[in-house]
């Protein structure tokens, strides 16, 4: 086909996935049905992890947690099992369709350091020969060594990076080539604001999060390459969540009521329905779509002028004053 | 009180903003300050070959005081290390591997001891496995992750505190536009320049403060060295590759007038605007016509 034709076919492509875009927009597509098939959700033992497994339960999927905790994730694997309780569909009700076939969903746990790769792999195997495929990858484990750079120690900065971006190597890796030939699968990275822009004082974690996103989108490509379509990938990208995470955050005090931290609820909420309904990227809230285009077209004062005025280029400021001073004064009880 | 306040301030925004597009577009426009390079000691990682080579070759014609170059080949490194100091500057070499970290601690110790304190720091070292994730090796792939990122975390910790007592330095980051709009096939790429960029970014933010010192950050599009041997765009008329020189050219120029961050060439700033306003699928129509998708087939690398 000559490049002329080709580039024509492509325009029309264009036009008819904005098309299908507003369509999308306008009249919310149907959510698609996940009850039995199986959801791994990485750092499942607290925070977004723990609400991304109840509301996996709540649809009857499988659960298999994976955390470095013990404790938080049999506590997580007890809500679960609540869930499934409660949405137990009664059985012989007579009258009306059961549209959903009855299924005894169970929740599985293993403790795995995601960012061990020998432990990621041999706890995959487990998942496979104990549970079956696994159609949902929920690539959710993340920390923050909450040092500026120069006074962090190193192991701390390599400790950031391996949990937050060279642990998505290994779970994909894992479990990539069974969704592959079966051509069924969702990848959902779970990254965040401080992916699509960054924040002066937490150096390791921007890079983290930037390098999950690069590794999602080239992830992404690939399968696109590859003509795998049946394999969905989703993007999180939320601003500040309130779990604790990044305790003391703060951006100008005249705006905060504008941009408050969120609720994880309505954010994991969010970001189930744009799982739900295979869309490749959720931003919560939505005006961070907006920060991220003027991002692309405007020069670097311009950008840096926008960041002083949402008091976002040192709002993580606090936040390291606090770690330190609780550290400290742990240390000082020792 | 409170509200007039964030009135004011919400007023003048829109204003500020239009000053800094105004600010870029005259600098563009005119030829900005130029700073003397005469007092500076510059040290370019990976700067034996490839477009660290021509880096160090640009800085030391451009009146640098004195080069250093850090890798893993010696071979090369003194090569390039000959070259500069017949063209008139003191230039020294170290093999180093900034993937590890204590010897780029141990390194740096040396350089100091043995050239002075190093206020240009250049962050180019970089490696490129170039397979899809499933055909990645694991090692290759951390490898990666630990040349292409976090030795520009272990060289900037080396040598920043240094500048920053000095208020007077530099730092550098030869980036890529992959870092901004990947493709497949190079996945650990990738994901570390993006990493890298990041790091940058937080970094320029964070010494906005501190007076003197400086951050440069360059993103490329496909230079034509051997890194990237075999990898073949689908238009090489409408996007060649760079050469190498001139990426050189262009990243001392933007570190003389203290450039936060240089796309060459400009036009790629369209495809990282598009990235943001497309639906993804019209993304991965424009990336397979552009032949992006199949451009790491032939892929060789360094051999």
């Amino acid at each position: 086909m000559n490049i002329a034709a080709e580039l024509l076919v492509v325009s029309f492509k264009v036009i008819w996935s904005f098309v299908l875009a507003g369509a999308k927009w306008l009249v919310k597509p149907r959510e698609k049905r996940v009850a039995g098939q199986v959801c791994v959700v990485t750092g499942a033992g607290s925070g977004l992890g723990r609400l991304f497994a109840t509301e996996f339960a709540r649809r009857r999927a499988t659960l298999v947690l994976w955390d470095i905790n013990r404790e938080a994730n049999e506590e997580t694997a007890e809500l679960v099992r609540d869930i499934y309780r409660e949405t137990e569909p009664r059985r012989g009700s007579g009258d009306g369709v059961e549209d959903v076939p009855f299924y005894q969903p169970r929740v599985y746990t293993y403790v795995c350091d995601v960012s061990k790769r020998e432990s990621v792999y041999s706890t995959a195997e487990k998942v496979r020969q104990e549970v079956g495929n696994v159609t949902f990858l929920i690539n959710n484990a993340g920390v923050v060594s909450g040092h500026h750079l120069l006074e962090c120690p190193d192991e701390l900065i390599e400790r950031t990076m391996m949990v937050n971006c060279h642990a998505h190597f290994w779970t994909t890796k894992a479990f990539l080539p069974k969704m592959l030939d079966l051509n069924h699968g969702h990848i959902v990275t779970v990254a965040s604001s401080l992916g699509l822009f960054t924040t002066a004082g937490v150096e390791d974690y921007c890079a983290s999060k930037f390098g999950a996103i690069g590794f999602h989108e080239s992830l992404s490509h690939e399968l696109k390459a590859a003509n795998k379509d049946g394999i969905k990938m989703t993007l999180v990208c939320p601003f500040l969540v309130d779990t604790g995470m990044f305790q003391g955050c703060k951006i100008r005090k005249e705006i905060a009521p504008f941009f408050p931290p969120l609720k994880p609820e309505y954010c994991v909420e969010q970001a189930m329905r744009a799982i739900l309904t295979n869309q490749p990227m959720v931003c919560t809230p939505r005006a961070m779509y907006v920060v991220n285009f003027m991002k692309t077209i405007l020069p670097f004062d311009a950008i840096v002028c926008m960041y002083r005025f949402l008091g976002a280029d040192k709002c993580m400021y606090p936040f390291l004053a606090h770690r330190k001073e609780s550290t400290n004064n742990n240390e000082s009880k020792i | 009180m409170m509200d007039l306040k964030l009135w004011g301030c919400a007023l003048l925004f829109p204003l500020q903003i239009f000053l800094c597009v105004l600010r870029a577009a005259v600098r563009f426009l005119l030829p900005p300050r130029r700073k003397d390079l005469g007092t500076d000691v510059v040290l370019v990682t990976g700067g034996g070959r490839g477009i660290g080579r021509h880096l160090a070759k640009e800085f030391a014609k451009q009146g640098a005081k004195k080069v250093i170059l850090w890798g893993r080949t010696e071979k090369c490194l003194k090569e390039t290390c000959e070259e500069i100091s017949a063209a008139g500057t003191e230039c020294h070499y170290f093999v180093c591997d900034v993937g590890n970290r204590e010897e780029v601690y141990q390194q740096a110790k040396v350089v100091r001891e043995k050239v002075g304190d190093v206020t240009i720091l250049v962050n180019n070292a970089a490696v490129v496995h170039g397979k899809s994730l499933m055909n990645s090796d694991d090692d290759a792939l951390l490898k990666t992750q630990h040349v292409n990122t976090l030795g520009q975390f272990w060289t900037t910790k080396a040598f920043l505190p240094r500048m920053l007592e000095l208020c007077h330095g530099h730092v550098v980051c030869i980036n890529s536009i992959l870092s901004l709009s990947s493709i497949p096939g190079a996945i650990d790429y990738c994901t570390s320049k993006a990493s890298a960029y990041a790091f940058m970014e937080s970094l320029t933010l964070g010494l906005l403060d501190c007076p003197g010192v400086d951050c440069t950050t360059i993103l490329p599009f496909h230079t034509d060295t051997e890194m990237f041997q075999g990898m073949r765009v689908r238009f090489p008329q409408l996007f060649p590759p760079l050469n190498p020189e001139m990426v050189a050219q262009r990243t001392v120029d933007a570190v003389r007038t203290n450039t936060a961050f240089v796309v060459l060439p400009w036009t790629m700033h369209f495809i990282v605007a598009l990235k943001s306003l497309l639906p993804q699928s019209a993304l991965e129509e424009i990336h397979k016509f552009a032949g992006s998708y199949t451009c790491m087939n032939t892929f060789k690398g360094r051999t």
